[in-house]
């Protein structure tokens, strides 16, 4: 067990370490400096502020300051908000991204796991017919076009909901409606097929056959077996949820972490970019490594050390 | 051979019974069992792949799917040519004119009738030709601002447009009544309406298609010939250097593939061709790892084998033995692929990162109706069913696909 969480940790590792030096160079190659813009600065002030971000040194300089920077955790400053460091931008966006993400994550594990399993034991009745039509059109329509079209409908022309802000409870429905609206149809699709799958099991048949009651049957037998498989899916939900969370915000004008993301693309800001990459990224990481910790504890079926593969 | 059957069969049956249980039950003969018969096949046998084309036309949701998309491949490659306009064609007197309005008629008093409408979003009013036809930007002929009331004049009749309480609303400038309105109309110059630069949003959601089409198609080609080659390598070789290009591929997993897109984008500046390099390269772990798993269990086939015994080159036993073995689940992934490059397609131009104005895509269809949600909704109403309907399509297909070539379902 130690020995494959070591050899997990180390995996991280190097596959953050891959990514800040993608990122880093991804951004470098970038044609034209941070500052470069229609504004003709002055060859001093360009100067000054080369030497101020050390744009000056060797490459491999400002590459190695940079780790440097990362092993302390700090992303440096944003270029194009001077006296704001990334560092900043995150802790102040990371809360609202975090009440969404979250909301959103309870939403899609409360509400598809229970959706998928009514859709098993009825199956082919009319509550799976009804769960499996909305599973499919959640899988189908993209966040945005959810987004859209429920603060136009809701917001705009019912006035339900306020347009932007989170200022209320009621702010919260629209965008977690549409950031766990796919999650929660692939989850329920997901529960509905695993459940439909134990209760074929012979174990299931020797629980009926041992007398149990039905419950029983199903909860303690049928349910946990399944729910295997959906626990191994979480860790890419968070990732996912979070990584969509981006267009959300913005739509909904919400605070958070992805706003600022989108607003440093549109503004070429590269230090954010990378910055906020490399939080996403090393963020996603751990929450994978928690999840499969978590599935590995839950399943003793699986023998340690091969988990992998 | 197959008529024989039939025939002796029919030859004996009484002829025109009056009713079954009229016979009596001595007339009844038992029929034997047939030797002949029982190892008699009836239908020709199928090969993979004619069994799978039958299953899938049996999917009715398949099939629609697969119309639609036909259907709007079609609409995409010859439907800009029969239009009047182009995507980038600016008409800023007609601009923001909704698909349908509502017609008000006034007497000119010369005998004729002018039809017009009034554009709720910019209080601005337009004629209208009998068919429902746009004719053109009317100009006020006062405008009071300060009480809000516009006067437009048709022959000797007058009219104000009033937007001093929302909606907006046309008075009679003589009894100040309020004029009602004569019905409906399609709008016949622009079936879409335009947008808020007066281009033609039919064309431009006819681009739109276009693009995310291409996108989707080039990048799945691009993600299947890397998967494929990769996959392929890795699960024929096998060993270390299999042990190596997983772990790699273990990496790749793990980064969220849509930040790296989107740094892609970045890096690679806007454009159709960045879009296509950006998914095309992130999204073929899923493929490689598919058919890694395929060629790591048919390489230990006897057909392989013996091709080797024959001589045949590694290359030749990968392109003509294996993979063509593994097509099932390659075409299934290919498909599952597509709706996931036409999301991030449309995803990325809507947050701005995708093909440059003035070309249309999807998502930036979508994001430019979302800037004029609040006074034109309808812009958003075209682009959003367009994305919806073609990821639903694809999303079956896919599903049918599966259900038809799975292995697993084959028993």
């Amino acid at each position: 067990m130690i020995g494959y969480i070591i050899r997990r940790l180390l995996m991280m590792i190097v596959t953050l370490f891959a990514i800040i030096t993608l990122t880093f160079f991804l951004m470098h190659a970038v044609p034209g400096g941070p500052f470069t813009s229609e504004k003709q600065v002055l060859p001093e002030i360009q100067a000054a502020l080369d030497a101020k971000y050390h744009l000056n040194d060797p490459i491999w300089l400002q590459y190695f300051n940079y780790l440097k920077g990362i092993a302390v955790l700090d992303l440096g400053p944003s270029f194009k908000y001077p006296g704001l460091t990334v560092n900043e931008m995150i802790v102040e966006g990371l809360p609202v991204t975090m009440k969404t993400g979250v909301l959103a994550l309870l939403c899609v594990v409360a509400l598809g796991v229970p959706l998928g399993i009514v859709a098993a034991l009825f199956r082919n009745k009319w509550p799976d017919t009804l769960v499996m039509v909305f599973a499919t059109i959640g899988v189908a329509i993209p966040s945005y076009v959810v987004a859209t079209v429920t603060l136009y409908i809701f917001a705009l022309r019912l006035g339900w909901v306020p347009t932007f802000g989170l200022d209320d409870w009621r702010g919260f429905i629209l965008p977690v409606l549409a950031l766990s609206g796919f999650w929660l149809a692939f989850i329920a699709r997901l529960s509905r097929s695993s459940l439909l799958e134990t209760l074929n099991e012979d174990y299931m048949t020797t629980a009926k056959a041992k007398g149990l009651h039905p419950m029983q049957v199903l909860f303690k037998h049928g349910l946990r077996n399944s729910l295997i498989p959906i626990v191994t899916v979480l860790g890419p939900v968070v990732a996912n949820l979070l990584t969509g969370s981006f267009v959300i915000e913005q739509i909904f004008a919400l605070p958070g972490i992805g706003r600022h993301f989108v607003l440093s693309i549109t503004n070429r800001d590269y230090t954010t970019i990378m910055g906020i990459t490399i939080f996403y990224a090393a963020f996603l990481m751990v929450m994978i490594f928690i999840v499969d910790m978590i599935y590995l504890a839950l399943d003793p079926r699986i023998k340690l050390g091969k988990a992998s593969s | 051979m197959t008529d024989t059957i039939p025939s002796e069969v029919a030859s004996k049956a009484p002829a025109a019974p009056p009713s079954v249980s009229q016979i009596p039950a001595d007339k009844w003969l038992k029929v034997g069992p047939d030797a002949g018969d029982a190892e008699y096949i009836a239908a020709p046998s199928l090969t993979y792949w004619q069994d799978a084309r039958r299953r899938l036309s049996r999917n009715i949701p398949a099939m629609l799917s697969l119309a639609f998309i036909v259907l709007l491949l079609v609409a995409a490659i010859i439907g800009p040519w029969f239009s009047r306009y182009s995507y980038f064609e600016q008409d800023l007197a007609l601009s923001n004119i909704p698909p349908f309005f509502e017609t008000y008629e006034v007497e000119t008093g010369t005998g004729e009738t002018a039809r017009f409408f009034l554009n709720s979003g910019n209080f601005k009013v337009y004629g209208v030709g009998p068919g429902g036809e746009v004719e053109g930007l009317l100009r006020a002929t006062k405008k009071d601002l300060i009480n809000k009331q516009h006067r437009y004049e048709f022959g000797e009749t007058a009219v104000l447009m009033d937007f001093k309480s929302l909606p907006a609303r046309m008075l009679d400038a003589e009894t100040g009544e309020v004029i009602g309105t004569s019905g409906w109309s399609w709008n016949a110059t622009n079936w879409f309406g335009t947008d808020q630069l007066g281009r033609d949003l039919l064309v431009r959601q006819l681009y739109g298609a276009r693009i995310s089409l291409t996108v989707a198609f080039v990048a799945s080609l691009v993600n299947f010939f890397i998967g494929v080659f990769y996959g392929g390598i890795s699960g024929y070789f096998g060993g270390a250097v299999d042990s190596v290009m997983m772990r790699i591929v273990e990496i790749i997993a793990t980064i969220p593939l849509t930040l790296y897109v989107i740094l892609m984008m970045v890096v690679l500046q806007n454009g159709l061709l960045s879009v296509v390099v950006a998914i095309g390269t992130v999204y073929w772990v899923d493929m490689a790892r598919i058919v890694r798993g395929q060629i790591l269990s048919l390489k230990q086939a006897d057909y392989v084998a013996a091709a080797q015994t024959m001589g045949a080159s590694t290359r030749r036993i990968l392109t003509r033995h294996l993979l063509p073995n593994t097509m099932g689940p390659i075409l299934v992934t290919l498909t599952m692929l597509i709706p996931s490059a036409i999301f991030i397609e449309s995803f990325m131009s809507f947050i701005g990162l995708g093909v440059t104005p003035p070309l249309a895509s999807w998502g930036t269809l979508t994001s430019e109706a979302v800037e004029t949600l609040r006074a034109y909704p309808y812009q958003l109403f075209f682009p959003a069913a367009a994305i919806s309907l073609t990821m639903f399509a694809f999303n079956f297909l896919g599903d049918g696909l599966r259900d038809a070539l799975d292995p697993r379902l084959r028993k």
